[in-house]
């Protein structure tokens, strides 16, 4: 066991802060232009913009150590804003279970971030129990398309996205997790209607996805019909690991400090009262555990394993991180947590505190409610049953 | 011993519950959030036709002449309707204001007003660099031979907007946490030099900032004793403490009770979500907290008609466990309602963001928690 830098490490470590430097957003520079750049520069690196792709698909092939080094730096410095669902979600089941027209055709303008995807999984009464999808796609009889209909849920930014990728239901015989296929759709054509849900912080992210008789051709399959749910489930472990954020809550635990001592108790500050002290030591001490269990989790990636239960473990326990934070961001804002938008009142952090803590409520039920993630680890770790 | 409600009391909480059943579906109640004024004049009239306006008030002067057990009772049917009229910063604290320390001529003038409806007040007591701390207070008060002139800025002013009056706290003399030296008045909200910033709240209310430039007021107008107005800052605080407690536990039952038959009709992996044992417990909890949260209010509430401000140490208690308990209840609502429990959609969502509100006024659990280990 070791965990101390190489010299290698550092000078790859000294690689990426001059890279970050050099590159960050200036004043008045135009942004998308600047951000598809960095993204270009970043891929001339040795595929920087890809991090997490595998060699042959033009990654960079980090070690762990690598990959830790590159979360914290990019963490806390000024990177474009990226979306996980082409380049993290859909390009790992592209390459694993899709074929060579298919890689070609999307997975490049995932990387050049000229296209945005969602994911439609999720559908009214398929929540937490996902296989009990019902979004219906029928083959036709000449074989070249299927007719999609169906509702999915919580499709995040689908009103920006130009493609789905979605899990129908090619059959209900069997088992519900049998009969699930995998199609990649284009969003803006007829049949697909896009319904704003506005969420409880008043953001408009997610969306409800109506499709009526969308046609699909069959090429937009991707693996063998009936065989989605294989292929959505090594993506969701890939999604659940992406959702710890245990290198920005470092981050933001850093923030939320310098916030609390702008605020003025007595002779000293908001870290001085016992009590909001107790409490931020008590997130410091699960981040400096949490973020060791990230790096067990990516050591036991890089020894060739897929992400496994532990994945689950970093969901649960780094989502609660993240609500923690925000919950002690708004008790550091006192009353000013509970004005709405930009009003003028009290310390500027507190504004819109509240309302990123009621959309932090969310990080523990998207993408497997927390229960659910405890069910995965007491059968699959544990090896329980359930009654 | 007994804790049945009077017949009067009954009563009183029927009629609020009809109120609410009637006209406060949630589509109703968004639609009102929206609009300018942030809540229903037509409803404001009808609380007051109802007397709730005139719940503090006494007899003498056209109200029910209730203690602070009757506003138990009206805010925690109130509670359960999420209701946006500012009966909390007109009818509990203004009211207790005035009650309390208005000269007799002042309350024989206003008080059949606030109890009619035709005029609403608020108070100003918040600054910024106080915090929670009521005597924290730099707000500056001069005399001059017919009054007093008020310079300052109060913040999170609630419902200050539409509002006649004023009862702002400042301080007449003394260092910036003395006790002594604060003075309450009453401030005719249209006087030359307040200029007021207003804007909603996370809950769907509205609040205010407010700068005072060498306002004038009336001596006819000062509240308690010049110098003296801890005490009746103090008073205010317990009643408003006290209502939102109630206030909260009224949520708090919407939250469980709604979380429970949520549970029952969503199914997922072929069963009820009910079925699941790790959710039982959870909403058992729920039951649990809510219920010791009532038993604490009563007390408080209880010990204060009783003793006054001798109770402050139950009251800080109180205060303390309903931001604790109102913040796990909201959450875990939200949170068995999967994905529906954060949208706007559902009420879950509203009762839970006005609980996170009343956490943070009069101050948060931390700070009663602190005050009352002290």
């Amino acid at each position: 066991m070791d965990i101390d830098l190489s010299p290698a490490d550092i000078a790859f470590q000294s690689d990426v802060r001059a890279f970050l430097a050099e590159n960050a957003h200036k004043p008045g520079e135009d942004y998308a232009a600047w951000r598809l750049n960095w993204f270009k520069l970043a891929g001339e690196k040795g595929g920087w913009d890809i991090p997490k792709w595998p060699v042959e698909f033009g990654g960079p092939g980090w070690t762990p150590t690598q990959h830790y080094i590159w979360e914290k730096e990019t963490a806390s410095a000024q990177t474009p804003w990226d979306l996980p669902f082409g380049l993290s979600m859909l390009a790992p089941v592209l390459m694993n279970y899709g074929n060579a027209e298919q890689q070609q055709r999307f997975l490049p303008d995932i990387r050049e971030r000229k296209v945005n995807w969602c994911q439609g999984y999720s559908e009214p009464n398929a929540g937490s129990d996902l296989a009990n999808l019902k979004t219906k796609a029928t083959l036709s009889e000449d074989g070249t398309h299927y007719t999609v209909t169906g509702t999915k849920i919580w499709t995040t930014l689908a009103h920006i996205a130009d493609w789905i990728f979605c899990l129908t239901r090619t059959s209900d015989s069997g088992k519900k997790q049998e009969g699930i296929t995998f199609l990649l759709i284009p969003m803006k054509q007829e049949g697909i209607e896009v319904k704003p849900i506005i969420t409880l912080g008043g953001a408009h992210s997610v969306n409800m996805v109506h499709l009526t008789d969308v046609r699909v051709p069959v090429e937009n399959r991707v693996g063998e019909e009936g065989k989605g749910w294989t292929y959505a489930k090594g993506l969701l472990a890939h999604e659940r690991t992406g959702l710890a954020g245990i290198s920005r809550s470092l981050v933001a635990l850093e923030n939320l400090r310098k916030q609390a001592a702008t605020v003025q108790r007595g002779n000293g500050t908001l870290l001085d009262e016992p009590g909001y002290r107790a409490k931020l030591a008590e997130l410091e001490v699960d981040l400096l555990a949490a973020e060791y269990t990230e790096l067990r989790s990516l050591a036991s990636a890089a020894n060739g394993s897929e992400p496994g239960p532990e994945s689950s473990i970093l969901k649960l326990k780094g989502t609660e991180i993240q609500q923690r934070i925000q919950k002690l961001t708004v008790e550091a804002g006192g009353i000013y947590s509970a004005a709405w938008g930009q009003s003028s009142a009290g310390h500027k952090f507190a504004r819109g505190g509240m309302t990123g803590y009621l959309s932090s409520r969310a990080y523990t039920i998207y993408g497997g409610a927390s229960e659910v993630q405890k069910d995965v680890v007491a059968k699959n770790v544990l090896g329980l049953r359930k009654s | 011993m007994n804790f049945d409600l009077s017949e009067e009391q009954q009563l009183l909480q029927d009629s609020v519950a009809r109120f609410i059943e009637d006209n406060y579906a949630l589509e109703t109640r968004q639609h009102l959030v929206a609009s300018d004024l942030g809540f229903s004049e037509p409803y404001w009239q009808t609380m007051a036709d109802l007397g709730w306006l005139g719940i503090n008030v006494p007899e003498a002067h056209g109200g029910i002449g209730g203690n602070q057990s009757d506003t138990m009772v009206l805010m925690q049917a109130l509670g359960q309707g999420l209701v946006l009229e500012p009966i909390f910063a007109s009818a509990i604290l203004g009211t207790r204001a005035i009650v309390d320390g208005a000269n007799e001529d002042t309350c024989t003038r206003l008080l059949p007003s606030l109890v009619s409806g035709e005029r609403r007040l608020s108070v100003a007591y918040a600054e910024e660099q106080a915090r929670f701390d009521l005597d924290d207070v730099v707000t500056r008060i001069t005399p001059q031979d017919d009054g007093y002139r008020i310079s300052g800025r109060k913040s999170m002013v609630f419902h200050a907007q539409g509002s006649d009056y004023l009862v702002v706290s400042g301080r007449s003399y003394g260092g910036q946490t003395d006790r002594d030296g604060i003075t309450l008045l009453l401030v005719d909200a249209a006087s030359e030099g307040v200029r007021m910033t207003s804007f909603p709240t996370v809950d769907g209310l509205r609040a205010s900032e407010i700068e005072f430039e060498d306002v004038f007021v009336p001596k006819a107008h000062l509240l308690g004793a010049e110098g003296g107005g801890y005490s009746l800052l103090e008073s205010i605080a317990i009643d408003g403490i006290l209502a939102l407690s109630a206030e909260a536990v009224g949520a708090m039952e919407v939250l469980y009770k709604d979380t429970v038959s949520y549970t029952q009709e969503r199914e997922q992996f072929d069963h009820p979500l009910s079925d699941f044992q790790v959710l039982q417990h959870r909403m058992v909890d729920m039951f649990m907290e809510y219920e010791q949260c009532k038993s604490l209010l009563y007390r408080a509430t209880l010990e204060v008609v009783q003793r006054g401000h001798a109770a402050l140490k139950t009251v800080h208690a109180l205060k303390y466990m309903v931001g604790k308990v109102g913040t796990f209840i909201g959450e875990n609502a939200v949170q068995l309602h999967g994905g529906m429990g954060v949208t706007e959609e559902l009420r879950v969502g509203h009762y839970f963001k006005r609980l996170l509100v009343i956490d943070a006024q009069f101050g948060n659990s931390d700070y009663h928690l602190a005050k009352f280990a002290d």
